[in-house]
């Protein structure tokens, strides 16, 4: 396996992201974006996973 | 893609979250969770706190998924320790009503019988 490129560590702060999602509550595409999710004040859970159609 | 897998897969009629997607692979590679030799994520799980400072960190290799309640346990450690700041969750803390710590000169050495309390 290659290295890493970089990674975030435990206590550091998330550099702004955005992506473009699938909202299974709402059948419909939407977006989830740092931002958003602060002016929130949500706790994120943020969960990689190598492909769909695999378990979790 | 993940509404055909979300819409297919009994597992998942349930899920109520946001299913994002990283074409790039430049989030996954800001946590370092991509790797460059298969283009693919090894299972990496972050909690984020709303702050937007990672307070948890686990990667797991492709053959070993995750559990669900201890992701929940931790997430809802850090929702009390981020309210009661001066408390810590020791080994093996569940769930709110655990006891818990609270660090200081008088506790070293002592941290079996703070555990009594």
């Amino acid at each position: 396996m290659s290295e890493h490129v970089c990674g975030l560590r435990v206590g550091q702060n998330v550099p702004e992201f955005k992506l473009e999602t699938f909202e299974p509550s709402k059948g419909d595409f939407g977006e989830v974006s740092l931002a958003g999710l602060k002016a929130a004040k949500k706790w994120t859970v943020l969960f990689f996973y190598p492909a769909d159609f695999t378990f979790v | 893609m993940h509404l055909a897998w979300q819409r297919d897969e009994k597992m998942l009629e349930k899920v109520r979250f946001p299913m994002g997607s990283d074409p790039t692979g430049n989030l996954s590679r800001m946590f370092g969770v991509y790797d460059e030799s298969t283009g693919l994520d090894l299972r990496g799980t972050f909690i984020i706190s709303p702050q937007g400072v990672v307070m948890n960190a686990e990667v797991n290799f492709y053959n070993l998924g995750r559990s669900i309640d201890e992701i929940l346990r931790k997430v809802t450690a850090n929702i009390h320790l981020a309210a009661n700041p001066v408390e810590a969750c020791p080994a093996q803390w569940k769930k709110i009503g655990d006891i818990t710590l609270k660090p200081s000169a008088k506790m070293v050495g002592k941290v079996a019988e703070a555990m009594k309390k």
